[in-house]
């Protein structure tokens, strides 16, 4: 297909790995943090870092949104769902993301009426179609995914649908990576900038990296190919002495960003003044919220939630995975008592999580072409 | 083309990737478009088809192929 094939080409991945080669000092150790969940899958699916020297390794980030998810959220959510006639509906990752008393998965088969949707947009004609049924969606998502329950919220209300409402918990990419440069456990040599957030947000927003923290930035798609491209370009920055925000992925992401979608974010949403974060706990302005316009589709509103804050259980370590403090082999639990199928930290549970990825690809012989 | 090779399905869901959970796009070209109610069918690259959110992307067109995230397209795909 075009656009994908070019981009997975296994001769010019090595013409890239041999070109990383090159540029790399050898003696000197590089750190680079791959800030979203969806580079961290295409690293171990294609084998990214099998082409990398010894010396450069990737840190994987905070950036998949399953994964950042506090379990009183998800009690929150099952909250809802057990309402009297409410239909709730998520993502299906978000599915198996186990809060304090189970997962939506469990909740649904206690018979709450849980149902998975690929959009927002399927959770709006579950509302059509069920006029007697108050149709909940947990929203997640960073702001790649924002904008399509901002549509969708703004669809709901030209409709007139009332028994439509969202469980927003967006968040923002910004105040996350700002925690983690402030983190002193946590040296980095550069940042692989996420792609589809960017398409959104444009390059602006990452800009204070390289001004305030030293650190240069390479904005990439998901191919192997641009993966493989972005780590040459912070390597490039770091050999010419050079600290700035550059775009890889310009056959999508525009520097000012997708300006209709800031525009609609910006009329359903505001910022909570803080959200917790799976391992990173409560960051200021990192959350989206319904802007009081929007307030009769606030589920938060429209039903009683607990709000309680639950504590991760002791023996899960995806708050140090999520902040590259520790790769997710080095969890006490990876692979015996946290697995995919019976995951204890949500880092297991996404596919976009580094657990999942690293459990799905890598623990396991790949069976692909050596390159 | 050589090409890297794709990995075994997930044994839980029987996918390899989630496109909606993860912050990814799909790219899939527009078969129709309903400029009524704003949105387009398009069809992915493994030829399942489903309703778009256009509302995001300039001057849609039949043949166009877009990043598509969650139902709603996020940009136009261009060299």
């Amino acid at each position: 297909m075009k656009f994908v094939d070019e981009f997975r080409d296994a001769e010019l991945g090595r013409a890239l790995a041999g070109e990383i080669l090159s540029l790399v000092e050898p003696g000197r150790h590089y750190k680079f943090m791959e800030v979203c969940g969806g580079h961290t899958h295409s690293i171990y699916k294609y084998g990214v870092d099998d082409l990398l020297p010894a010396n450069v390794e990737l840190v994987h980030g905070p950036g998949c949104p399953v994964c950042v998810i506090p379990m009183g959220r998800v009690d929150d959510g099952i909250a809802v769902a057990h309402h009297d006639g409410v239909i709730f509906t998520c993502f299906g990752d978000m599915m198996r993301v186990p809060g304090s008393e189970g997962s939506l998965l469990e909740a649904k088969a206690a018979g709450a009426d849980i149902r998975m949707v690929y959009s927002p947009l399927d959770a709006l004609r579950i509302a059509r179609d069920n006029p007697e049924r108050e149709v909940v969606f947990f929203a997640i998502g960073f702001e790649t995914t924002a904008p399509s329950t901002a549509l969708t919220l703004k669809r709901a209300r030209m409709e007139g649908l009332r028994n439509f409402s969202v469980m927003c918990s967006h968040v923002t990419i910004v105040p996350p990576l700002r925690a983690l440069l402030e983190s002193p456990d946590l040296r980095l040599d550069g940042f692989i900038g996420p792609g589809h957030v960017s398409t959104i947000v444009g390059a602006r927003p990452f800009e204070f990296i390289p001004a305030d923290y030293g650190k240069p930035v390479a904005i990439a798609g998901f191919e192997p190919l641009d993966i493989l491209q972005a780590i040459v370009m912070i390597l490039e920055q770091l050999r010419d002495g050079r600290c700035e925000v550059e775009n890889e992925y310009k056959r999508v992401v525009p520097y000012e960003g997708n300006l209709k979608a800031l525009e609609v974010m910006a009329e359903v949403f505001e910022l909570r003044p803080h959200f917790e974060w799976r391992g990173l706990g409560f960051i200021s302005h990192s959350g989206l919220r319904l802007s009081d316009d929007y307030a009769d589709f606030d589920a938060e509103r429209r039903f009683s939630v607990p709000g309680v804050r639950v504590a991760d259980p002791k023996a899960c370590q995806c708050g140090e995975v999520l902040k590259g403090v520790i790769k997710p082999w080095e969890c006490k639990v990876f692979g015996t008592g946290c697995t995919p199928e019976r995951p204890i930290g949500t880092c297991m549970v996404s596919s976009e999580g580094a657990c999942a990825a690293y459990y799905n690809y890598g623990r396991f012989a790949r069976e692909r072409e050596v390159v | 083309m050589t090409a890297f090779s794709a990995p075994a399905p997930d044994t839980v869901c029987g996918s390899t990737h989630c496109i909606t959970c993860g912050d990814d796009g799909a790219p899939m070209i527009v078969v129709s478009l309903d400029w009524a109610i704003g949105l387009a069918v398009c069809r992915g690259e493994d030829g399942d088809e489903s309703s778009v959110e256009i509302a995001l992307v300039e001057s849609v067109a039949v043949g166009d192929e877009l990043l598509v995230h969650a139902g709603t397209a996020i940009a136009r795909l261009t060299r």
